[in-house]
């Protein structure tokens, strides 16, 4: 229970004005009774002019319903009512102060409003509307919700290239597998590898390796269709993809329409052994209705794919089938497929 | 006498239904689509006999809106929402798409209203129909588990009566449950019984 010390109207009324809270008080007919500095500085309505009228009128708008029907049960029956301002937004007409533009818009307040049953003189029941602004703790929230939000893209983001990093490519490659075993549906992963990219870095240097590390992750991005397709960076120069839904022969066809994206990058590359501009080799394979696959030996076989296309002079594609890894986890000779060089 | 009966409770029912109908139409206003609210069933316990499974939580945790209320009739009311629904049907009040785990200030305020429109409106009807005059705290809003509801309910010496109140609340496709607790005390439950059989009678 608050006391005062000396409770001189004067001090009351200095506090009531100054507190940063809009404070109105109505009797039992709903009329005005007390009308605070903060109610007046966002209505424009000065206490006397709003003092005596019926609470509907006092205002330069209608209150909302809500409000009005509020008002009215806390007076009835000497309950206290919560206005949320998730729910109601803006119950009364109240406005942002705009020192700067006196004519310019007015932005109504967000508001979060209580109103409590209060005993005045004669037993007579009156009631305190309080109504603090939100605006500030909505707008604190919409900061924080964007900052999560941005924090979130930015884990699953590799920072250099702007694509997907390992751990966003781990947590869904294993639900796409997931999702290929139980639909009985392909899903293909192709590993792409930048040729000579060490060279590159010594001929260049690295922020002309970082570069072109964003062209090539630029130029693998563009070959994608679907939502469900995912493009990562796996390691320096490494970039992985995952196509759910993939035909195996299309995968042939897509293997060779990103190597040619990179090769028509036509970035300059002297100490290059294939030809003197950046190319890349991609294994991959293909999950589809394979008995007892375990979530790594997809992987493992496209990295086993694009060792072979390695192997065989780089700049080329190469495809290992997946029932021929499982057989002896190492790629017996003559089940892999080249497709094609430059 | 400590106990209500059949004819007792019928007529509690009766007037939580009229606080239901009441809740319903303050918040079919807000939401702007028709929301309905019953309370199927009414019910009095001693708090030493209640258990987990008499009170009907079939929940982890709930959203639990507090209102204390005084006057010739003390009792503390409790409202409980199993979380996750009472959220669901606040976004859908709100339109927003916030997840449930990033629940916010403003939610949670939200909350506190629904939970006070439903209390005020039981307690309106209560204050109409048996004329029990009441004074009642300002609603607060907090999360608890099953067991700590439990244990406030049991411990508390002071009222050793329980009335649950069951309440459905439907709006549009949504549909959740929602229990509503009162902790009497002897004189409470007593004074309870006097307005209902002056109520009664008086039908």
């Amino acid at each position: 229970m608050a006391q005062l010390m000396s409770p001189s109207p004067f001090a009351m009324e200095q506090i009531f004005n100054s507190i940063s809270l809009g404070l109105i008080v109505l009797d039992a007919q709903q009329t005005v009774r007390m009308w605070n500095g903060w109610v007046e500085r966002h209505t424009g309505i000065p206490a006397n002019q709003a003092i005596g009228k019926h609470i509907s009128e006092a205002f330069e708008e209608l209150p909302s319903r809500a409000i009005l029907n509020a008002i009215t049960n806390t007076l009835n029956y000497g309950l206290p009512v919560v206005l949320s301002n998730a729910l109601h937004r803006s119950p009364l007409p109240l406005f942002q102060r705009n020192e700067h533009e006196p004519e310019g818009e007015k932005i109504r307040i967000d508001q979060s409003i209580t109103i409590t049953p209060i005993t005045a003189e004669y037993g007579e029941r009156h009631c305190l509307i309080q109504i603090s602004d939100s605006t500030t703790s909505i707008k604190r929230e919409k900061i924080l919700r964007t900052h999560s939000e941005a924090l979130k893209r930015e884990a699953t983001t590799d920072s250099l290239t702007g694509i997907y990093n390992r751990r966003f490519f781990d947590e869904h490659y294993k639900m796409a597998l997931g999702h290929a075993v139980r639909h009985s549906v392909p899903l293909s992963v192709f590993m792409v590898d930048i040729d000579y990219f060490k060279e590159y870095n010594d001929s260049y240097g690295h922020v002309a390796g970082d570069k072109a590390l964003i062209q090539v992750a630029a130029a693998l991005r563009k070959q994608l269709l679907r939502a469900t397709d995912v493009l990562a960076r796996f390691g320096g120069e490494e970039f992985i993809l995952m196509l759910p839904n993939m035909a195996p022969d299309s995968a042939m066809l897509f293997a060779e329409k990103l190597r040619m994206a990179v090769w028509d990058l036509n970035i300059p590359h002297i100490n290059s052994r294939i030809c003197q501009r950046i190319s890349v080799s991609i294994g991959f394979s293909n999950f589809y209705k394979h008995p007892d696959v375990d979530a790594n030996s997809l992987l493992k076989c496209a990295d086993a794919a694009l060792y072979e296309a390695k192997k065989a002079g780089r700049n080329q594609s190469q495809y290992l089938p997946l029932q021929n890894f499982n057989i002896s986890s190492t790629a017996p000779a003559g089940t892999l497929h080249k497709t094609a060089s430059n | 006498m400590n106990s209500l009966t059949e004819l007792h409770l019928d007529a509690l029912s009766e007037v939580f239904n009229v606080g239901a109908g009441r809740a319903a139409a303050s918040l079919s206003d807000i939401v702007g689509e028709e929301v309905r609210l019953s309370v199927p069933s009414v019910e009095i316990r001693k708090s030493s006999e209640i258990d987990v499974s008499s009170m009907g939580l079939q929940s982890e945790r709930f959203g639990a809106v507090h209102q204390t209320f005084s006057g010739s009739f003390e009792a503390e009311a409790i409202l409980l929402f199993t979380e996750e629904h009472a959220l669901e049907i606040v976004r859908d009040m709100m339109g927003s798409q916030i997840s449930l785990e990033d629940l916010a200030e403003f939610e949670q305020e939200a909350m506190c209203e629904l939970g006070n429109i439903i209390l005020n409106a039981c307690l309106s009807a209560m204050a109409d129909m048996l004329n029990i005059p009441l004074n009642c705290s300002l609603p607060d809003y907090s999360v608890a588990t099953t067991e700590e509801i439990f244990r406030r309910v049991s411990d508390d010496l002071e009222q050793p009566y329980v009335l649950l109140l069951h309440i459905d609340l439907a709006i549009e496709r949504r549909h959740s449950e929602g229990h509503l607790i009162f902790l009497l005390s002897s004189t409470s439950l007593k004074d309870l019984i006097i307005q209902l059989e002056r109520f009664l009678g008086a039908v």
